[in-house]
């Protein structure tokens, strides 16, 4: 592809909207308004358990380490006595670091982990009720299984010998922990027992309105009929761009098939076209709020105006 | 805030706009701010870390900012404000409802209450899941008074120790049975550790595999009686049956109650998969999965008692007849604790 084919391409994907929609869920909240849950995908799973798996490996090592020297300093002169001790109580703090790890900080930080946190996401009732203790530890409670044995079969893969039972097995426990791909609110067994999901909560700034601004071109009825609400609000991403040099190019292409589309009669020089664009925005905004005040609901550039919604 | 230039827009002679979605942001944009300073301290600190005042405001401020967006639905067509609004929303939904409740209390009434009460209503469950083992004890016993050869296939190497065809009766008397006390230490540290960790390991399979329609769960179970009922020919081969089921009872009756409540807990998951109702089978699944999940938090506990029992008790009460009251006086607490406990309130 050549470079100037990849920027047409790029720009017309902006105008026709190729943005990435995630999955949702629809709770009704008690105040009667329906809310959206964005579900995580399954990369932020992913990373969010490979942080939380990274903070459990040197956890455990601190752990055994101060262990080591602790147990080890105090009871030198019985070593083998000090010995079994110091094995048993890390046997036991792997097994309780590794099963209660999730649960603690899933209760402690209502459905996050350190892990979790860092990603963005978190664990919540499908029905948008109240996350309860038992559905945290129901959903951990199978963690063992569908995690940490995959891994360990996979683990022991690499110096054991490939017969068939072992593919057999390999295939059946990673059919296991990959649930979460096969359907369509991504849960692991553990949230299909618990009736949990984990959503996305990406943190949202409100910035400055960019119908703020003195408009200076004054845009009639007759222009305003072009466009709809979709290219409204792709129009806004463009404009919330930073200005650098491909948005700058960008924009120079958008407003020439604006000129043309709505058939605006001067040109419009280089340096004009974000006051152009902006102006066009705060007035197509004002228009179509105002049509949709009034019941005329326009989804895009090609939709027929709804008057019933 | 915008990287948006607007200075040079200033210009004189165009009639100004006025859009309702801009005014009406103007009015409200204080009270969102506000709740997203309060929700972002307590997603941080927990809800417990703001003031009472903030506290009253909290939900006053949560549910304006509600009314808010859905009159933004209705009126505005700025997406950067209604996505803000959106994800402003869902943040102070799981703030204001989230749980309430303090960790020990609920430990309190899970031991008190909502146990017993999760494994009474699995009581066919546990009848089924029982019977799967029993079959596997007898067929073990069959297998193996037949053919003691079956004892090294049906029982994995680690947990058979040197126990198997060529043990005599005195072999079996000395190093199991009525092997000597290995001390306070080791018994009580390393083994039951290591009993346990095996133990739960094994349940927690048993118990996750119902998802799975609940046969490879009975399978496993079937497969646990298995081993046993050939250890158990082994013992009447060598005229030594009542020493081992008295040697077996200290902690047995305590652990394959515990892996019987994981079989039962896995089967409660299975037949709300296999018979949803009137449900979806997700929500099936989702509506009883919790008290499953109560029964196989009871199960890790007995294990963990049947742990101590082993490595710890069973050595150092030597006499059978001791060790079946040990086994007679913790089946009657068990069967008591789950059949009497949390019947009231």
């Amino acid at each position: 592809m050549t470079v100037e084919a990849s920027r047409n391409s790029q720009a017309s994907d902006f105008l026709e909207g190729r943005a990435k929609k995630r999955r949702s869920i629809a709770i009704t909240a008690p105040e009667g308004v329906t809310l959206f849950f964005n579900l995580a995908d399954a990369g932020e799973r992913a990373t969010a358990f490979a942080i939380d798996f990274a903070v459990w490996i040197i956890a455990t090592i601190l752990f055994y380490l101060v262990l080591f020297f602790v147990v080890f300093g105090a009871l030198k002169l019985k070593s083998q006595i000090g010995l079994t001790i110091a094995l048993s109580i890390m046997l036991f703090l792997g097994f309780a670091i590794r099963n209660f790890y999730f649960i603690h900080f899933e209760l402690a930080w209502q459905g996050s982990t350190p892990g979790k946190r860092a990603v963005g996401i978190r664990v919540v009732d499908r029905k948008g009720g109240a996350l309860t203790p038992m559905a945290i530890v129901a959903r951990n409670l199978t963690r063992e299984v569908e995690i940490f044995i995959p891994l360990g079969v996979l683990m022991s893969l690499g110096h054991g010998n490939g017969t068939v039972e072992n593919l057999a097995l390999t295939a059946w426990v990673l059919l296991f922990s990959a649930l979460p791909l096969f359907n369509r609110l991504r849960m692991r067994g553990g949230d299909l027992i618990a009736g949990t999901v984990v959503i996305a909560l990406p943190r949202k700034l409100l910035l400055a309105d960019l119908a703020d601004a003195q408009a200076q071109n004054t845009f009639s009825e007759k222009h305003l009929r072009a466009y709809g609400t979709f290219e409204l609000q792709i129009l806004e991403e463009l404009l919330r761009r930073p200005n650098a040099p491909d948005a700058v190019e960008l924009r120079r292409e958008v407003t020439d098939k604006i000129v043309k589309k709505i058939g605006w009669p001067s040109p419009v020089a280089d340096a004009d076209t974000l006051r152009f664009l902006t102006d066009f925005y705060a007035a197509q905004r004002a228009h179509l709020e105002r049509e949709q005040l009034y019941g005329k609901f326009r989804a895009d550039k090609n939709a027929a105006v709804t008057t019933a919604r | 805030m915008t990287a948006l230039d607007t200075t040079h827009l200033t210009g004189a002679g165009a009639k100004p706009l006025v859009l309702k979605s801009n005014q009406f942001r103007k009015a409200r944009e204080e009270t969102w701010r506000e709740l997203e300073a309060l929700v972002a301290r307590a997603e941080k600190r927990g809800v417990l870390s703001l003031g009472p005042e903030e506290l009253e405001r909290l939900p006053v401020l949560y549910r304006s900012t509600m009314s808010s967006l859905s009159v933004a639905r209705g009126i505005a067509l700025d997406r950067n404000l209604l996505n803000y609004l959106e994800a402003l929303t869902v943040r102070a939904y799981l703030v204001v409802y989230g749980p309430r409740v303090r960790q020990l209390n609920g430990v309190a009434r899970f031991l008190t209450a909502d146990l017993p009460q999760a494994v009474r209503q699995a009581r066919w469950h546990i009848l089924v899941a029982f019977l799967a083992m029993f079959g596997g004890i007898v067929a073990g016993f069959l297998l193996a008074h037949a053919n003691e050869d079956w004892i090294g296939a049906l029982v994995p190497g680690d947990l058979a120790g040197d126990r198997g065809p060529d043990s005599t009766a005195d072999d079996l008397r000395k190093d199991e049975i009525y092997a000597p006390w290995p001390g306070l230490v080791a018994s009580f540290a390393l083994m039951a550790n290591f009993l346990f960790s095996h133990n739960t390991l094994v349940g927690l399979m048993i118990f996750s595999l119902g998802v799975a329609a609940g046969v490879p769960g009975l399978l496993l179970l079937f497969y646990q009686g298995l081993g046993l009922g050939a250890f158990i020919a082994l013992h009447y081969h060598r005229g030594l049956l009542v020493d081992f089921l008295g040697w077996l009872s200290v902690h047995g009756v305590t652990e394959l109650s515990a892996i019987t409540l994981f079989g039962a807990a896995g089967l409660v998951l299975a037949e709300k998969v296999l018979f949803p109702n009137r449900m979806t089978r997700l929500e099936s699944l989702a509506s009883q999965g919790k008290v499953a999940a109560q029964i196989a938090i009871g199960a890790m506990m007995m294990l963990f008692v049947a742990g101590i029992l082993e490595g710890g008790f069973r050595q150092l009460v030597q006499p059978t007849a001791w060790r079946f009251a040990i086994g007679g006086v913790t089946a009657m607490l068990w069967l008591g604790y789950y059949t009497l406990a949390g019947r009231r309130g």
